[in-house]
């Protein structure tokens, strides 16, 4: 095996290759950068093209494009708290902060290196532990997959800080906009008021360009014309290589990784659950918790780190088992497709110049990202900013538009993006976190769907899900997650009465 | 009387114009809707059979894809039964699953909406069990499935799909009942299957064909030996009448006029004798077994008659 890894090489080498993963890499950024445009979609629209090029020339696009659009996210993420894409929620935390305090650039960079060290480890665990590390997905049966859910979902709520009833209302909208939609047994409409739109349930960009977009523009177009743009002064000056020794995260970075690439191989939760994890264990470990939250750099290497990590890693059930870890990961199974690449233990050995090949692009991807993502962002990017508030508002407006607009052609979508951003000013308002909403969209349908399987499973015993060894540690994880602070809030409280 | 004048003059511009068209059929880009994300199993027949059609049609002819994906394809087929039928918008067509749609649910077409152009694909199903399962002959799953009724447990892709339809005349059959466990997709079936989550599961034989190695293949529902796994038996050669799959075709709006209709079928009857054709249709795991016209509207007709009469006895929602 790991001679055909060698042998796949100089392909990737081949200039029309090599080009497709630079072009990938750039507009993958550009993607991942504007709010409403996805990695998902961008590939989508790019699997047509790709029947009249070459294997590893489509595919290097794909790899470039999902390495780009990971770390892309970031960037409105830090400069607006607009997260370009779901993963880039947790990147708004101490990233918009820091930007707040005239160190957008500093955040950029951390960033885009904190990217590109998840996209190296995730793309080395697939080039070299795709077959054992697939073995771990079957382990997770319904059962297990309901309690991996349950689990994120009561980490989002309760470790998130601040106010875990508010927390967990929040969760509950974005649980009850997951059951909007088909029945995932029966098919029947739920919620849908006999719009076949709403028939596949609401795409979660939908949900979170208008609940993350919106309010921030309103504020942008709010705020005076006096203050011309915004706080821009820092970004950019320092080049990438003298702000480096900055970043002594190496303790999250590895953290970051390996959580990022388990939860990877976990179909279904992706890059936005590994990156909140990652953010979390953190905090947790960090010796100064309370300046989380205020612009602490090390938050947005944690975020970033785990997004990242999850792309490469993703594709490894997709791979090996046709299931893909992540919506991207699904629509790039489709490319694979289109080439005639079918998933399965088969393909490693009926393909390996091109699966071991695309492999590689995934790593180089990753690679590029830090040279061509750091001066793009800090160059350009930071100086849309420089733009007078009214006008900045009005950009974001016409991207978000045009991006829900065009994930399925319709003007459906964008009136339920507006409703959304409704209810995401109001939340904001009354200080609401909105990341369980994005979280409960994503966990609460996979949650219920595979309680009812694997209820279906045990014929309706409920013991079913507690019936082996790693659902039990996951429902053990996830009871120190709900009682673990409130625990160790009366331990504190009961040493300082004594 | 001005009235029959006027009548005969438009029907006779409508012929004259009809027929300038029908010349020269196709004058322009043919649309192709296809109702799921591109990529999908269906969405790669469409553009891989384009070419093909585009060449049995003639000196300029070109047909584009168009991916209307949402509602199991039921956004893209009501786009193409509502179609204008000038020939110049075809849809992909998927059985039993869009005859299931129309009982289990309000439809914006039924059996009537269409032009039956070609199936093209057809997937045969198969019965595979896990390894762990210890069920590695047809006669052991029944045996158990017999002595214990509903205590096998069947993965699958969905309800009211070629799987489920497959399931339901085995029980008809056999006289057997089995716990339906239907998964969101055939891959996470597959997976709990490799898993050991579910004993059983039926799923079509291009998904499990680079799985061989790792599930009990217990037969084939075919007729013949797919020519996709020729060393795996039907079940008909194993004394179980079991014949199920999950079909493909083209199909256009009714109304079609006759020339247009006639030189379509034409053309797609065509693509089973082009080898070319068939060895892209195999590297990407489509089993071609191409039905026109007439018959392709009966095996519509039937199909949609054994999923009413399923809904009628055990509706699944």
């Amino acid at each position: 095996m790991y001679s055909d890894l060698l042998h796949a090489l100089p392909d990737v080498f081949a200039w029309t290759n090599f080009v497709a993963v630079v072009i990938g890499v750039i507009a993958g950024i550009v993607v991942g950068a504007m709010p409403g445009l996805s990695a998902t979609m961008a590939i989508s629209v790019l699997v047509p093209f790709t029947f009249g090029l070459e294997p590893l020339v489509a595919l290097g696009l794909m790899a470039g494009i999902y390495n780009g659009a990971m770390y892309g996210g970031a960037i409105p993420a830090v400069l607006l708290r607009i997260p370009g894409t779901p993963a880039a929620v947790a990147t708004t935390f101490d990233g918009y902060p820091m930007a707040q305090k005239g160190e957008g650039g500093f955040a950029l960079q951390v960033a885009v290196v904190s990217s590109s060290i998840g996209g190296i480890a995730s793309a080395f665990a697939l080039m070299l532990l795709a077959p054992p590390l697939s073995k771990v997905t079957l382990l997770f049966g319904p059962s297990e997959v309901f309690w991996v859910a349950v689990f994120g979902l009561a980490s989002i709520i309760f470790l998130l800080g601040g106010n875990p009833i508010k927390g967990l209302i929040s969760a509950c909208f974005g649980v009850f906009v997951s059951v909007i939609g088909s029945d995932p047994i029966y098919g029947n409409d739920r919620f849908t008021f006999g719009q076949l739109e709403m028939l596949d349930g609401i795409n979660i960009v939908i949900l979170l360009v208008g609940l993350y977009a919106l309010p921030p523009v309103i504020d942008l177009l709010e705020t005076p014309l006096k203050t011309g743009g915004v706080n821009s002064s820092k970004l950019g000056t320092e080049p990438i290589w003298k702000a480096l020794p900055r970043m002594k995260y190496w303790k999250t970075w590895l953290r970051g990784s390996f959580l990022g690439i388990w939860i990877g191989i976990l179909p279904g939760a992706g890059g936005s659950m590994a990156a909140f994890m990652s953010y979390n264990e953190a905090r947790r470990t960090s010796k100064n918790p309370e300046k989380w939250g205020e612009g602490e750099p090390e938050g947005v290497a944690a975020a970033e780190v785990a997004n990242n990590a999850d792309t490469a890693s993703a594709l490894i059930p997709a791979l090996t088992l046709g299931i893909p870890g992540t919506a991207v990961a699904a629509v790039m199974l489709g490319g694979l497709l289109v080439h005639g690449l079918q998933p399965g233990p088969m393909l490693f050995r009926d393909n390996p110049d091109i699966v071991f090949g695309f492999m590689w692009q995934f790593l180089f991807g990753a690679i590029l990202l830090v040279l061509l993502g750091g001066s793009l962002a800090t160059n350009s990017f930071a100086r849309l900013l420089n733009l007078p508030r009214p006008l900045l508002g009005s950009v974001i407006i016409v991207l978000m538009l045009i991006g829900v607009y065009s994930i399925h052609g319709r003007m459906f979508d964008v009136y339920l993006m507006l409703g959304f951003g409704a209810i995401g000013w109001v939340m904001d308002r009354l200080k609401f976190p909105l990341p369980p909403v994005v979280l409960g969209l994503i966990l609460g349908g996979f949650a219920e769907e595979n309680l009812r399987l694997a209820l279906r499973i045990g014929r309706g015993d409920p013991m079913v899900l507690f019936q082996n060894v790693t659902s039990l540690i996951l429902v053990a994880l996830t009871v120190a997650v709900v009682v673990g602070p409130t625990l160790k809030k009366r331990f504190i409280d009961s040493r300082k009465k004594a | 009387m001005i009235n029959i004048f006027k009548k005969t003059a438009i029907a006779g511009a409508m012929i004259l114009s009809a027929g300038a068209a029908l010349a020269e059929y196709p004058e322009k880009p043919i649309e192709v809707i296809v109702g799921y994300s591109a990529g999908g199993g269906t969405d790669v027949m469409a553009r891989t059979a384009a070419p093909f059609i585009e060449k049995y049609l003639g000196e300029g002819a070109s047909l584009v894809v168009k991916n209307m994906p949402g509602a199991s394809g039921q956004i893209g087929v009501t786009e193409a039964a509502n179609a204008d039928p000038d020939g110049y918008t075809l849809g992909t067509f998927n059985l039993p699953g869009m005859m299931a749609r129309t009982i289990d649910r309000e439809a914006g077409y039924d059996r009537d909406s269409f032009t039956y152009l070609a199936n093209v694909v057809n997937d045969p199903n198969v019965i595979v069990t896990s390894k762990r399962s210890g069920l590695d002959t047809l006669d052991k799953l029944l045996e158990e499935a017999k002595a214990n009724p509903l205590a096998i447990t069947v993965g699958m892709s969905s309800l009211g799909g070629d799987d489920h339809f497959a399931l339901i005349k085995l029980q008809q059959a056999t006289d057997t009942e089995f716990t339906i466990v239907p998964f969101k997709g055939s891959a996470p079936a597959r997976t709990a299957l490799l898993g050991g989550h579910v004993a059983m599961g039926i799923l079509n034989i291009s998904e499990v064909a680079e799985f061989q190695d790792q599930l009990n293949v217990l037969g084939v529902a075919t007729r013949e030996r797919s020519e996709f796994a020729p060393d795996l038996p039907t079940f008909q050669e194993q004394g179980l009448d079991l014949v199920n799959g999950s079909m493909r075709g083209f199909i256009a709006p009714a109304g079609l006029p006759e020339d247009v209709q006639a030189k379509l079928i034409d053309a797609f009857s065509q693509l089973s004798d082009d080898q070319e054709f068939l060895d892209a249709m195999a590297a990407t795991a489509n089993p071609v077994e191409v039905v026109t016209g007439e018959e392709f509207k009966q095996l519509t007709s039937d199909l949609y008659d054994l999923a009413n009469s399923v809904w009628q006895t055990t509706p699944w929602n």
